[in-house]
């Protein structure tokens, strides 16, 4: 595998046209050719966000000084942002949200999408339509109206009104359909023989079998909730509910904005969810796969 | 919602456990199958229905309305309709929507899929590039921005200083509307390159290694397996790929627009989604933003029915 | 769905205007019967009038804590204020805090008046005023006050009064000046001497001032209700206006033009950057050396004062075109009340109570904030004379700002959004996309027209 995809890209990259393997004639090999260009784009996708977390560690005098390495080294913009904002609430309060969210849209979908892709009924093409419709709908057009919903079921100012309203979402649907139309026919038909019911078949076999796909929309509702900023926004005026996103917005003020302090709250927000990529990468990596296609 | 979710698990459980015996005359076992579709799906379709559906509805209805912003409503028929017809700046962000997208997505795509191509090969370290490719994805949009504003500022920001460094003059990145547009997209592949490049990757691995191999005795050099192998069994990923960009590209960017440019300069980077939230929530224009929003929404429609046909309902089942 | 279906049924509280036209909309919408649910959820609106509870104070100022000592106090000014009140009064005031980004850019303010949960007591731009007065949620504070306050106030309150009747009472007036960089004033060998006081003489000295990281002279960039204002002057120095005293349009003017080409002109030559330097960061960009000239509000002053007491700045009068007189813009936030909100009158009482009455409490409230926790001019003259007495415009920069900056001064125009952005797009397409002044003129003018024509509200000057 590795040498035959090796040369069949190697090609095009590296421009050295015979695909008779690593041509040793060559100063600059397909194969190093590849790596440098690995190296070099992986440092540009990287170097923002480096330079983020090293400014974060500069003065108020140095930040802008252009440099990536901090000559003033200095940890007070984050005793600032943990000590004189309560930073740490703002986390709990994302993390909470973030995770009950996912837990329950997980939930949710897999049985929906469990449903559009096993089972038959009439009308399912048609829902299935309908929901994939729902994709569609873009959410600050939506803002007022479901404003106005969230008010009348007494959802605002709650952690139910930054939950409920975020669970519904025709993609994690969408994806898990996909997946469970790949499933092989044979396991339902032997569990259906056994006399199993189709809720049993859900949770004692399919729930299992999409633990990958399961692993990596986890990931991303985290994610995507971790980072929203519209509806909190909305939703909420209580300080004790203020997510980490809103945290960062308040750093703002209109006429000063001190860089430092702000990218020291902003590498605070970003680093839980870095902590869990680095962690959970091969997962996610994985698993991406997965729910991509089939 | 968890105590809806209970009781639908045990009615679901219930249905489950009656049934060998009652199998009889295979009427009863397809109803079965419905009731539990049925409740199978009820929470997730309750939920859609009422923070989707219903606020799309809601927004329709109030895109027939004069709004103050101050809860009172003026029925106006088609008057929304026939104001966005004449305002000639909801057509510029029509336009700029439209280059934006027909810029990104291609761009988007190529570079994904460059990636994919790159990060499949076995090289030393290669999970570190994967990862360093990737990384940019998990920071939120606020954040993106707040960051890109800080890296392009035009007398400080890091990226003029390298340029001044390198003898070059610094440009105004933020400050004048093509560069700014620029920018923005710029900004939008770096977030979303790591995300489609695992998605292409996925696509590319499942590619049958046997077939470069018969190819390759058939003397095919690389840029032949490319289009005669990789290109046609990568359609379906593609066409996912290209389905995600684009709706995420219609819709998606606003946290990135408020945060980088706020719509400016001289409403170069003014994306029809951002237009219809400042007519909205900065000038309290509900209605008539409904409005524009309802037609935002047909365009997408239209334009996913399009994909939808060419991605056969969803299924990706052949690429052939 | 069904459970709010009923609670629509149950008849509704006292009508009032807004209520009457949200039954012609339900009427409607039944009849067009294009949403089922829509009538159980729109007559929501409005229910903050029900709710009991704690008057809500929205502000941009406190609490919070911050690294600039001058924001601490400016949140201490507002906890001790509502401390003070909730201390004598049997109705109790809850402050909210939300970031200035927020409420100024932000959709919060009007996304909660649009349905129903507006603050009882909020703080008002000018460029706000007629929208939420046309709107119908400004409570009269003339009741309130006595004649004598309302004296004292004087022209300040021009832009906050329909007719006779006060809708907002302001807390402070923020001229617009010149600042700059004492320092780099120096290195390129000027001296007091050369302080420009035309607009020719201000474009060179800028041209001298800058480099490829310094901008020499900075006009506000940033698309908003603030470059807007900061814009204003340069048009009313050559007697331009936007409407005129009647009413009419009046935008296209050889002052208009010769503004919109002077901000042109100055980007074009790299005289002024196309960004803000510093990301606007007025004391960074200064102290950073990436500023020689930049045009800001006298609310800088407490910044300076805060992070960079020993930096070399000076400020001067806006220069003038050839034939024009010295007209500066003055800004400034207002308190306000809901008059539909929990107690209208409480919040009223609130308003006067802490900026307009005769008592000394109230007086000495504004001096502490215009010359304590802020560095502005006091809108009440009895609160600048004790300003003054306490020494509270002494420093040179302040008395500048006292005597020589704001007796030129307008007050921020008070235009709605159509006309804001119709002005705004001019700006802007002048400044940045390079677009003629000619035709920028005629497209805004073109807008204004059709919206003063349709317009239904107070008098918009």
């Amino acid at each position: 595998m590795a040498s035959d995809t090796l040369t069949s890209t190697a090609g095009r990259a590296g421009g050295s046209g015979s695909g008779e393997g690593p041509g040793r004639r060559r100063p600059l090999s397909p194969r190093a050719a590849l790596t440098a260009l690995a190296v070099l784009l992986s440092v540009i996708s990287v170097l923002p966000v480096l330079w983020m977390l090293t400014s974060s560690f500069k003065t108020r005098e140095t930040v802008t000084d252009g440099r990536l390495i901090p000559t003033d080294f200095t940890v007070d913009n984050f005793v600032y942002v943990f000590t004189e904002v309560p930073f740490a609430r703002y986390l709990w309060n994302s993390f909470f949200i973030s995770a009950v969210i996912t837990i329950a849209a997980l939930f949710f979908h897999s049985m929906a999408a469990y449903a559009l892709a096993r089972l038959r009924f009439p009308g399912r093409e048609k829902l299935f339509g309908a929901i994939f419709a729902t994709l569609l709908v873009t959410a600050p057009v939506v803002l007022i109206p479901l404003f106005m919903v969230a008010r009348e079921l007494g959802l605002l100012d709650s952690y139910a009104g930054l939950v409920i309203p975020a669970i519904f979402n025709a993609f994690g649907i969408f994806l898990l359909r996909q997946f469970y139309l790949g499933l092989p026919k044979e396991l339902e038909e032997a569990a259906v023989i056994d006399g199993c019911g189709h809720w049993r078949v859900y949770w004692n076999i399919v729930l299992p079998m999409s633990r990958p796909i399961l692993s990596a929309l986890a990931i991303f509702f985290f994610l995507a909730n971790w980072n929203a900023f519209v509806w909190p926004l909305v939703a909420t005026n209580d300080q004790d509910l203020t997510v980490v996103q809103l945290g960062i917005a308040s750093f703002q003020t209109q006429y000063t904005s001190n860089w430092n302090y702000i990218l020291a709250a902003a590498t605070v927000a970003a680093l839980p969810m870095l902590i869990l990529f680095f962690v959970f990468q091969r997962q996610i990596v994985e698993s991406i796969k997965t729910s991509g296609i089939k | 919602m968890s105590s809806v979710a209970a009781k639908e698990r045990r009615a679901a459980a219930a249905t489950a456990e009656a049934p060998v015996s009652t199998r009889g005359p295979g009427l009863s076992r397809r109803h079965r199958e419905w009731l539990a579709a049925a409740l199978f799906l009820a929470p997730d379709v309750l939920g859609l229905l009422v923070f989707v559906a219903v606020p799309m509805v809601l927004s329709i209805a109030l895109s027939f309305f004069q709004v103050s912003g101050f809860g009172s409503y003026e029925w106006i028929g088609l008057g929304n309709y026939e104001r966005m017809m004449n305002d000639p700046l909801f057509w510029d962000s029509m336009k700029i929507t439209g280059l934006y997208v027909v810029i990104l997505v291609p761009v988007l795509f190529c570079v994904s899929l460059g990636l994919g191509l790159l990060v499949k090969q076995k090289l030393p370290g290669m999970g570190v590039y994967r990862t360093a490719l990737f990384l940019p994805y998990v920071i939120s949009l606020v954040v993106v921005g707040v960051l890109w504003k800080f890296l392009l500022d035009e007398q400080t920001g890091a990226v003029n200083r390298a340029m001044r460094a390198a003898g070059l003059d610094g440009e105004s990145w933020l400050g004048s509307p093509s560069l700014a547009l620029g920018c923005v997209i710029a900004v939008m592949v770096w977030v979303m390159m790591g995300y489609y490049m695992i998605i292409f990757l996925s696509g590319l691995q499942e590619i049958p290694k046997e077939y470069y191999e018969a190819a390759k005795l058939d003397g095919a050099g690389p840029w032949t397996q490319f289009r005669s192998i990789t290109w046609p069994l990568l359609r379906p990923t593609s066409f996912f790929v290209l389905m995600m960009s684009t709706v995420a590209a219609i819709t998606g960017g606003l946290d990135l627009i408020f945060v980088l440019t706020n719509g400016g300069p001289a409403n170069g980077t003014s994306l029809a989604i951002f237009y219809i939230y400042q007519q909205a929530f900065g000038f309290g224009e509900y209605g008539y933003a409904s409005a524009m929003g309802s037609f935002l929404v047909l365009i997408m429609v239209a334009v996913s029915a399009v994909i939808f046909k060419f991605t056969r309902g969803g299924r990706f089942d052949d690429g052939e | 769905m069904l459970q709010h279906g009923n609670d629509a049924g149950q008849p509704a509280p006292a009508p009032s205007p807004a209520g009457a036209s949200r039954r012609r909309f339900l009427t409607a919408m039944a009849g067009t019967g294009a949403a089922v649910a829509a009538p159980a959820l729109l007559t929501g609106c409005g229910t903050a009038r029900a709710k009991g509870g704690n008057l809500q104070f929205w502000n941009f100022y406190g609490p919070q804590r911050s690294p600039d000592p001058a924001i601490n106090a400016q949140s201490k000014w507002f906890t001790d204020m509502v401390g003070k009140w909730n201390a004598t009064h049997a109705r109790q005031i809850d402050l909210v805090y939300l970031p200035q980004p927020t409420y100024l850019n932000g959709f919060k303010l009007p996304s909660a008046f649009a349905t129903g949960e507006g603050p009882d007591i909020f703080m008002l731009s000018p460029g706000d005023f007629l929208r939420y007065y046309n709107g119908g949620v400004l409570e009269d504070l003339t009741p309130y006050m006595e004649k004598a306050a309302v004296d004292d106030f004087g022209s300040a309150l021009d832009s906050r009064k329909v007719g006779d009747k006060v809708y907002a009472l302001p807390m402070e007036v923020e001229p617009l000046a010149m600042f700059y960089s004492q320092q780099l004033w120096e290195k390129a060998g000027l001296s007091e001497a050369d302080i420009p006081t035309t607009w020719d003489q201000m474009l060179d000295i800028g041209d001298k001032l800058g480099s490829r990281t310094t901008a020499g002279l900075v006009f506000e960039t940033n698309p908003g209700y603030y470059q807007n204002f900061t814009w204003y002057p340069w048009m009313w120095q050559g007697g331009g206006d936007v409407l005129d005293e009647r009413g009419d349009v009046a935008f296209d003017s050889k002052a208009t033009r010769q503004a919109l080409a002077l901000w042109q002109d100055a980007v074009r030559h790299g005289i002024a950057p196309r960004t803000v330097p510093a990301a606007g960061d007025v004391i960074g960009g200064f102290k950073g050396g990436n500023v020689g000239m930049w045009q800001q509000g006298i609310w800088n002053v407490s910044s300076f004062k805060a992070f960079a007491p020993d930096y070399p700045y000076g400020v001067f009068r806006l220069p003038t075109p050839p034939g024009g007189d010295y007209v500066t813009a003055l800004g400034g936030w207002s308190f306000c009340a809901n008059a539909q909100g929990r107690d209208p009158e409480a919040a009223a009482e609130f308003c006067v109570w802490a900026l307009g009455s005769m008592e000394d409490e109230s007086v000495d409230r504004m001096v502490d904030w215009c010359v304590g926790a802020k560095s502005d001019v006091a809108p009440r003259a009895t609160a600048l004379e004790r300003g003054a007495a306490k020494g509270g415009y002494d420093s040179e920069v302040m008395r500048k700002f006292k005597d020589e900056i704001f007796p030129g001064g307008r007050a921020e125009p008070r235009y709605p959004p159509v006309v804001y952005k119709a002005i705004s797009d001019a700006i802007q397409g002048t400044m940045l996309a390079g677009r003629g002044v000619g035709s920028e003129i005629e497209r805004a003018t073109r807008s204004i027209e059709a919206y003063t024509k349709s317009y239904k509200g107070a008098s918009l000057i």
